[in-house]
């Protein structure tokens, strides 16, 4: 066992390299060869236990790519090897990739989010896995009774048979072009969704199923229906769905984190923190109560917490009778504890609470000095003289007995002794009474304790002191608010405080001087006595027993290992929090150690090629939102359509940042009188990469609209073309559609196109084309760093502006991740 | 905080603009730069807040001693200057008030979010600009009047140790010239700041009373003094001072 703090550190790092240092080969549960023949296609249908119809469809597919040549009047796709593709990946329970294999820019996209190696290896791998199944499975629940579906295909094949058949690729059938055929054949995974008639789905679905590395597949295949007069929003994220919530870590609400922040990680250390995220988060939440449930804490399924496995560290003596297995106290203390995702924790594994190192000594505070604050803390008050124009005063108030008087002369004299003036009297109901208006005494009270009941909190420097005069302090605190009880010729200490945040400072303090206090809350209660309401606010309970380790608490240098008495489930709808923090990458969440969690995206294959189909009937209306941020290493090639009956909407919202190949032009295909369309586009195109996106208004019955507003922002290299196609057939009078694209370019070598492909049968359509290509002005960038912004910051401004009036219409989470990304994306851009 | 410049030389596209200038401002202090269009004021300015396309050919700015050359505009800002610019650009998308938050933390620590919300609130008040600010785009459909008021708000809001304010006054009708110079007096003074008022009308120095007066003209401080300097260029006009 480590002694000092040196050799403690250390041996954190052991553990931490362990966890993190694999390099494993990787081993797929199954994987087909290399390439794509027609035994491929058979194999794939067969291992997913396929229909007849649907393999039909499969090879069906399979030929019309194989008879398509790729296609070469857009971007340059020349670099696809399909025979250098693994068109179905199970995989198993290894992980996958060397760090070696993971691309530069990767790599470099790391650094940039301040990720340590070690982890990058983690979330480099295929690891990254998103329980797609607690999405569905709770949204399942809530809209079942209204009678929606909302599944991953391969399941709807098999539940819903009549439904896919009916609808599979009449949107976009394997004919349409050469990756719509491709996707046909080997799709896996994606999205099944039927609203039935008139039903509205008021929260937005959404699907991670993306990182999900079994259902990501790069060849999803989505399907959405909505009958008619139905209305449901879709989501699909490349968002880390894996955040903390929590109100303390140290003593501080996580929401008010603040990037620069300085906090302590799991090896006791301080690092400051170096981002921060918000993401709204639906769905489990588990709440993990250790023996002292006062420190409770709630966090999503995947962070993860530091842990020692219960079933690790047992005797290897028989088990009792409805006992948990017995742990061996060696076993545990020669345990490396790990980081394990919150929903592999279990009742009776060992969490680590972490009682902080740092030191920093302050003369100010000698012993008199700490007395007093003991004392204060326990039953002293500031408060105001009204009579004496506001003058400040401090007072103490002890309790009647003889015990609490010589306590109360006792402090008269340190007050004293400090060179301050204080007088001592006792009430009319006989209670000791010591008060001051001493300047010096009631700062020092002030200043380090806070002055109410409820918001007594200890300065930072009181937090940092060496743990003996931290003990000082603690033993007046005790005198003066605790009581000591004896069991079992021990004593009990046990103090109560109305304020949570000392609660846990005291407990902290105790866990520096080798003590684990148990923490347990008594919810206040409004009673009536005598007529009169009387409101006790909760009171915090800090107990511990003088001599002994509590209970199944474990101490390890500066660690308790804290057994998990309960795990509950909630389901949460709200937004969630975590940070990150330079170096250790983790943070203490109620005094427990924690590990900060986000999962970039990153494929190792190179080809994404998806189909989503969309029906909207009459009356209905779909609105389909996607975020992709792909690596830089990706062909992302998605075929997207909608078809719109009479007064049916269909908005597309289509958000590009990253790949390296974008091509994709969502598409209405405006088939009843009355429908509308409507598309949404932002592009970023940096260093090499090419955003090809627009959009496809298909205009084929009358009254009918559409909307297509595109803004793409290309910088470096970067390439960013708007291809836009307008068709108006004979038969629809009375059309009306606006175009609009505007784009930006950063720099000399940025590059933007516009592509407008237009074919009007009708004279009566009203048609509007806009387009503008802006640069950033230098007068711009001049203007906003004269008011202290940096180079970068300036830029990243007038990006997000100009991108305003798109990423204002994603809902506000989405907005602020979309925007995250593009400021993650602008910094180095500049010049 | 002490402003110098020193014989500083300031070409544009070979022709030099601003031609050994010397100017010493320190906080506290009201200094007024009077000079006729094309007398190389904004381009004095513009240099010393540090626009990239300006570089002097010789001379010196600094602040309390040290060379301000090599730092970028934010760097200086951080120091303690702001310019009040005579157009200031529109940014579409960016809100205002957003803009502000950002600026404020970028030159100082702890901003309180609340508490900065209710500075711009009673500012923008004092300013009698009459819509609401909150989800406007900065500078964005500001009408000329607004854009002068919404500089000098920034400048109460961020409060910098040396403001120069470019032509705050051009543009703007009597009563919000008043209003306008009412407000720069009140923030000087409030939060210490040292002024360099830049203007070709005596208007709003109705409203001010400058320590230090200095008249340009082909880029060049061709005199200076007291208030008195401002009622001989009242009667005599700028000839009176470039034929000396």
């Amino acid at each position: 066992m480590p002694e000092n703090e040196n050799e403690l550190l250390g041996y954190a790092d052991e553990e931490y390299k362990e966890r993190y240092g694999f390099s494993d080969k990787t081993e797929y549960a199954y994987k087909t060869e290399k390439g794509l023949n027609e035994d491929i296609v058979r194999e794939i249908s067969k291992i997913k236990g396929e229909p007849d119809w649907m393999l039909e469809k499969r090879l069906t597919g399979y030929k019309v790519f194989k008879s398509k040549p790729v296609p070469t009047w857009g971007a340059d796709l020349s670099g696809i090897d399909f025979d250098d593709v693994y068109y179905y990946l199970k995989p198993g329970g290894k992980k996958e990739d060397s760090w070696d294999k993971v691309p530069e820019d990767i790599k470099k996209t790391f650094d940039k989010l301040g990720i340590p190696e070690a982890e990058r290896k983690f979330f480099a791998g295929a690891e990254i896995q998103y329980d797609s199944e607690v999405v569905y499975g709770h949204v399942r629940q809530e809209l079942e009774k209204q009678g929606v579906i909302f599944t991953d295909t391969d399941s709807a094949i098999k539940k819903y048979p009549e439904l896919v058949k009916k609808y599979f690729g009449t949107v976009i059938p394997p004919t349409d072009n050469k990756f719509a055929a491709l996707n046909t054949a080997v799709f896996s995974g994606g999205s099944f969704i039927f609203v039935p008639k008139g039903v509205k789905v008021t929260m937005p679905l959404q699907a991670y199923f993306r990182i999900n590395a079994e259902k990501a597949g790069q060849f999803e295949r989505t399907l959405i229906i909505a009958d008619e007069g139905a209305d449901v929003t879709y989501i699909e994220g490349c968002l880390p769905a894996d955040e903390l919530v929590s109100r303390g870590d140290t003593f501080q609400r996580i929401d008010t984190i603040k990037k620069g922040d300085a906090v302590p990680t799991h090896t006791g250390r301080m690092q400051s923190v170096n981002r921060t995220f918000v993401h709204p988060h639906r769905g489990k939440l588990l709440e993990i109560l250790p023996l002292s449930k006062g420190n409770g804490f709630k966090l999503t399924s995947e962070h993860p917490v530091l842990c020692i496995k219960r079933n690790k560290v047992i005797v290897k003596r028989q088990q009792r009778r409805n006992w948990k297995p017995e742990v061996s106290t060696t076993a545990l203390l020669k345990a490396n504890a790990e980081f394990v995702k919150a929903a592999d924790l279990e009742e009776g594994d060992f969490i680590v609470y972490v009682a902080p190192t740092v030191i920093s000594d302050d003369s100010q505070f000698d012993e008199t000095a700490l007395k007093i604050l003991g004392l204060y803390l326990a039953e002293g008050s500031v408060s105001a003289n009204r009579a004496l124009r506001g003058i400040k005063m401090v007072s103490f108030s002890f309790g009647k007995s003889k015990k609490e008087g010589l306590l109360a002369n006792e402090l008269n004299s340190l007050i004293q002794e400090k060179g301050w003036k204080s007088s001592i009297c006792r009430s009319k109901g006989g209670y000791y009474i010591v008060s001051s208006y001493a300047k010096e005494l009631i700062r020092l009270c002030e200043d380090n304790c806070g002055r109410g009941a409820k918001t007594k909190l200890l300065s930072q420097k009181l937090m940092k002191l060496p743990p003996g005069k931290q003990k000082i302090l603690l033993d007046y605190y005790w005198k003066g608010d605790g009581s000591v009880y004896i069991r079992f010729g021990k004593k009990l200490m046990r103090a109560s405080t109305a304020s949570r945040f000392l609660a846990y400072q005291i407990q902290e303090i105790l866990a520096r001087n080798g003590i684990f206090a148990n923490l347990n809350v008594r919810k206040g209660s409004v009673d009536t006595i005598l007529g009169r309401k009387i409101k006790r606010s909760d009171q915090y309970i800090i107990e511990y027993t003088e001599g002994k380790e509590t209970g199944e608490v474990r101490r390890n240098g500066n660690r308790f290992y804290v057994p998990i008495k309960q795990i509950k489930t909630h389901y949460f709808d709200d937004l969630v929090y975590n940070f990150g923090v330079d170096k250790d990458e983790s943070y203490l969440v109620k005094g427990f150690a924690v590990h900060n969690c986000t999962a970039p995206i990153y494929m190792s294959s190179s080809l994404h090629s998806a189909v989503v189909e969309i029906i909207v009937h009459k009356d209905a209306q779909v609105k389909y939102v996607t975020i992709q941020n792909w690596s830089r290493n990706v062909y992302n090639l998605v075929t997207q359509r909608a078809f719109a009956y009479e007064n049916a909407r269909m908005t597309w919202i289509d958000a590009n940042i990253g790949s390296r190949v974008n091509m994709k032009y969502p598409s209405v295909y405006l088939k009843g009188r009355g429908a509308s369309g409507e598309i949404l586009s932002v592009a970023v195109a940096g260093e090499n990469q090419i955003q090809d996106s627009g959009g496809k208004m298909l205009h084929l019955a009358p009254d009918t609209t559409s909307k297509i507003i595109s803004k793409s922002v290309s910088k470096k290299n970067g390439v960013a073309s708007y291809r836009g196609q307008l068709y108006i057939a004979k038969n629809a009078a009375n059309v009306k559609s606006t175009v609009r694209c505007d784009a930006l370019l950063l720099n000399k070598e940025s590059k933007t196109n516009t592509y407008p492909y237009m074919d009007i049968q009708r004279e009566d359509a009203t048609i509007t084309h806009e387009a503008a290509v802006g640069k950033i002005g230098e007068e711009q960038l001049f203007y906003l760093m004269s008011r202290g912004l940096t180079e970068e910051e300036a830029l990243t401004t007038v990006v997000l502006g100009f991108l305003d009036p798109l990423t204002k219409a994603l809902p506000m989470e989405y907005s602020v991740e979309l925007k995250r990304l593009i400021k993650l994306d602008t910094t180095g851009s500049v010049a | 905080m002490i402003l110098e410049v020193k014989d500083l030389h300031v070409p544009i596209d070979g022709k030099e603009i601003v031609g050994g200038v010397n100017l010493k401002v320190n906080q506290g202090e009201v200094h007024v730069i009077m000079g006729h269009n094309g007398s190389g004021k904004t381009t004095l300015a513009k240099t010393i807040m540090g626009y990239p396309k300006l570089k002097p050919t010789a001379g010196d700015i600094l602040v309390d001693g040290q060379s301000i050359l090599a730092l970028t505009p934010d760097k200086r800002a951080k120091l303690g200057l702001f310019l009040g610019f005579q157009n200031p650009v529109e940014v579409e998308g960016v809100g205002f008030i957003n803009f502000l938050h950002s600026a404020k933390e970028a030159v100082s620590t702890n901003v309180n979010t609340k508490e900065l919300m209710a500075d711009i609130r009673a500012d923008a008040v004092g300013l009698k600009m009459v819509d609401n600010l909150i989800g406007r785009s900065l500078n964005q459909g500001f009408s000329g009047g607004e854009k002068k008021k919404a500089e000098v708000l920034q400048m109460g809001v961020l409060r910098p140790k040396i403001a120069i304010l470019d032509e705050p006054d051009s543009g703007l009708d009597i009563d919000a010239v008043k209003v306008v110079a009412e407000n720069i007096n009140a923030f000087s003074k409030k939060y210490n700041i040292g002024l360099v008022i830049i203007t070709h009308y005596s208007r709003i120095l109705n409203y001010m009373d400058p320590q230090f007066v200095h008249v340009m003209a082909n880029g060049k401080i061709v005199a200076e003094g007291g208030k008195e300097i401002i009622e001989k260029l009242e009667k005599e006009g700028y000839e009176s001072f470039t034929k000396q």
